[in-house]
């Protein structure tokens, strides 16, 4: 058992790779104490002469920082001011920006243009229906940028290459085009969730070139199907509260390191046979709240899954050998999570073998309780 | 113009290395709040630490990371997933929780137990109404805490004393409890705008011992200024509101303010010598007000440099009103007076008003309108 145990944790390490991505703390717990470094070039038209013989020395200005922001260790924080556009005046050193809750409707050329420090731009709930193409151009640096709650009718075309976390949740995106994704090699996290994306909305193969990408998540959109071409670097994959009707066997190859899928609130009435063989590092599967009429073939080859969630579906039977290999135990982790409440089964006609290889009882859930 | 005008801002600002000492004291001060939280183990806050982060737990037991959240790099990421609670798997030794944009209504007695590494909390545009008087009783290093977008109607009691930055922007709030900041002597920023707090609504004592530097109460109910907000403001926001004067006494307490928002109010008057309280002032916004005459005192402030009054009522302009009479006493520049929109005679404004200005496009007199 302790075997096990060591094995298993070093498995987790040598597969589940961890996010690389630079912490968010680097924002406020690294800043070096220069306040000059980042002070942009004199302006030589301001420079002489000074207007009037009776000035002496003149006393500066704090750090340039926009009226009502606050601006400290290269945070600028500008959120719920009411701004109808991106402030003129930002302190070139900037690394994060937040303008979020404010009432942006544009974005324009030139409005982040000296930022290339900024690590993080931070624009939820704006009102930006509109993104001029050259607008991320100066930010070089750039790694997370979230756009959530706009009103942006398709993705930033020329984001940075050095873009690492993109989230444009609650949008008015119908489609996502392969290009726009085009060398993006850095992207590890893209969050696309309530969209009004359509059936067909996204490209076949959008996310593939992207070698990184561990996590996507696509919920509560309009599309049918999972989208095709998957980066083999993905651990999680959410694509909850969508309208997608079946899991191919096709749908899932390739994704060696998945470990997370969540299907939940779609209408899947099946999953093809040998489609989970595709991830066989699946540790949690959530297929809750569809029309599945059996369990999903091959769990029982699954040799790290823990969580299956099937509650409020279909389910007729469940066969003794659903869960749990057949004779010698080869499962390398115990099921913490299998519910199967809300379905038409009753639990009495389930065989107490079909859990032999769960060890705590409380990880099944059976009960048709709400 | 205005563009014009924040350029010549901007140029002054980064003419010179700052040494106004109450910035740097500021910057200073956030400093060593933000970067240094005694936490011993600094390489854990910039690299990601899977192994460290799971001591060797029965698998069963493993703190994993809650269905559809990211966690890396200590940080915990749960935005946008439409959760009703808190998850109650977070890892003990995250840094920063990120839960906006979520369906939370109350955080519980226990929600946040254990997590002694906290320093930010985002809880941002969720539906919260309750919070446990206990529920931050563990976290005793949080310094940020974004609660903006909820419906709580009072700003929680037993918050940690190490608080730096609280944002309640956008919530009920109608009064500031007498206890309500009793100890939080590493308060610097508090955002609690758009709030139906009512000048009556601020206990006397409230502010007792706080040194809060940034103060933002926007969108508020206010019908005079806060007499008793902390003495160590630097910035005092108060615009969109309904101010009708400003009285003798009411800037007695706030010696070392720099900047001062009161645009869009009802600012009839400003009586004599109420400036003079605040001799270190650099930035006054005035605009949008019901002022007839220019405010008194300005040409002893030494360190004015931004004054709007556009969009006023004001009918004349003496001579003197902005620049002192004896030369060398000003110690900076005017870079912005705004005077358009108001009730004067443009054409019989003397040159030598603006003597005291740094350029020809410091001062904005056009009556153009936005």
């Amino acid at each position: 058992m302790k075997a096990t145990l060591i094995f298993l944790l070093l498995a987790q390490v040598s597969w589940a790779r961890p996010f690389q991505q630079s912490n968010i703390f680097e924002f406020y717990d690294s800043m070096p104490n220069d306040e000059a470094s980042g002070a942009a070039p004199e302006d030589p038209r301001f420079d002489t002469p000074r207007l009037s013989s009776e000035l002496p020395e003149l006393e500066p200005l704090g750090p340039v920082c926009p009226f009502r922001c606050q601006c400290h260790l290269r945070v600028v924080q500008c959120s719920d001011l009411g701004l109808d556009k991106v402030p003129k005046d930002l302190p070139p050193d900037t690394m994060l920006l937040d303008l979020q809750n404010n009432k942006i409707t544009e974005i324009k050329d030139g409005d982040f243009k000296n930022l290339k420090n900024l690590h993080a731009l931070i624009l939820v709930n704006n009102k930006i229906s509109k993104i001029s193409p050259g607008a991320f151009a100066p930010l070089v640096k750039l790694e997370r940028l979230y756009l959530s709650k706009n009103q942006l009718k398709e993705l930033p075309e020329k984001m940075p290459k050095t873009l690492q976390e993109l989230r444009v949740h609650e949008n008015e995106i119908t489609k996502v085009r392969k290009s726009v994704f085009n060398g993006l090699n850095q992207m590890i996290v893209i969050e696309l969730g309530t969209n009004p994306l359509k059936s067909s909305g996204i490209e076949n193969g959008a996310f593939q070139g992207m070698k990184k990408l561990s996590y996507i998540r696509i919920a509560d959109t309009n599309i049918t199907a999972i989208p095709q071409g998957l980066p083999p670097s993905l651990t999680e994959l959410h694509l909850d509260g969508n309208k997608i009707t079946k899991v191919d066997a096709a749908s899932l190859k390739g994704l060696n390191n998945l470990a997370k899928l969540g299907l939940g609130f779609n209408s899947i009435s099946a999953v093809d046979n040998g489609s989970l063989a595709n991830t066989p590092h699946l540790r949690e599967l959530h297929l809750n709240n569809n029309e599945l009429i059996k369990v999903p073939a091959g769990l029982a080859e699954h040799k790290y899954i823990q969580v299956v969630y099937l509650h409020n579906n279909n389910i007729s039977a469940v066969g003794s050998n659903d869960f749990c290999p057949p004779g010698y135990n080869t499962k390398k982790a115990s099921y913490s999570g299998v519910s199967l409440f809300s379905n038409p089964v009753q639990y009495w006609e389930i065989q107490p073998s079909t859990f032999r290889c769960i060890y705590v009882r409380s990880a099944i859930q059976l009960g048709n309780f709400k | 113009m205005k563009e014009c005008v924040l350029l010549v801002f901007l140029a002054l600002c980064s003419a010179k290395p700052l040494f106004r000492p109450s910035y740097v004291t500021l910057k200073n001060m956030m400093l060593k709040d933000m970067e240094d939280d005694g936490d011993g183990d600094a390489a854990n806050s910039l690299f990601p630490t899977r192994e460290s982060i799971y001591p060797f737990f029965p698998f069963d037991l493993l703190p994993t990371c809650p269905f559809g959240c990211q966690c890396y790099s200590r940080v915990v990421h749960c935005s946008d997933l439409g959760l009703s609670s808190v998850p109650n798997n977070i890892p003990l030794d995250t840094r920063m929780v990120d839960l906006q944009n979520n369906k939370i209504k109350e955080i519980k007695e226990n929600d946040f137990k254990g997590l002694t590494s906290l320093y930010a909390l985002i809880l941002n545009n969720n539906k919260l109404t309750k919070i446990h008087p206990k529920a931050f009783l563990t976290t005793k290093k949080l310094k940020r805490l974004y609660l903006s977008h909820n419906q709580l109607t009072e700003i929680p009691l037993n918050l940690p004393k190490s608080l730096a930055e609280l944002r309640i922007h956008e919530n009920k709030v109608k009064k500031i409890k007498k206890e309500t900041f009793k100890g939080m002597n590493a308060l610097h920023v508090l955002e609690m705008s758009a709030n139906p707090l009512d000048s009556s609504g601020i206990e006397p004592g409230a502010f007792e011992g706080v040194t809060v530097f940034h103060i933002r109460i926007a969108e508020a109910k206010l019908t005079s200024i806060p007499k008793e907000l902390p003495s160590t403001l630097l910035e005092l926001h108060l615009d969109s509101n309904k101010i009708s004067t400003v009285e003798l006494e009411d800037f007695k307490r706030y010696k070392d303010l720099q900047r001062l928002g009161l645009g869009n109010n009802k600012i009839t008057e400003i009586e004599n010598g109420s400036l003079a309280n605040i001799p270190r002032i650099r930035e006054i916004h005035l605009e949008n007000n019901k002022l007839k005459k220019i405010p008194s005192g300005l040409q002893e402030l030494k360190y004015l440099q931004i004054i709007f009054l556009h969009n006023n009522s004001i009918t004349k302009v003496g001579v003197n009103d902005f620049c002192p009479t004896v030369p060398k006493v000003k110690k900076s520049l005017y870079s912005a007076i705004s005077l358009f929109n108001n009730r004067m005679k443009y054409e019989e404004l003397q040159p030598a008003t603006f003597r005291c200005v740094l350029g020809r496009m410091s001062v904005q007199l056009g009556n153009f309108r936005k």
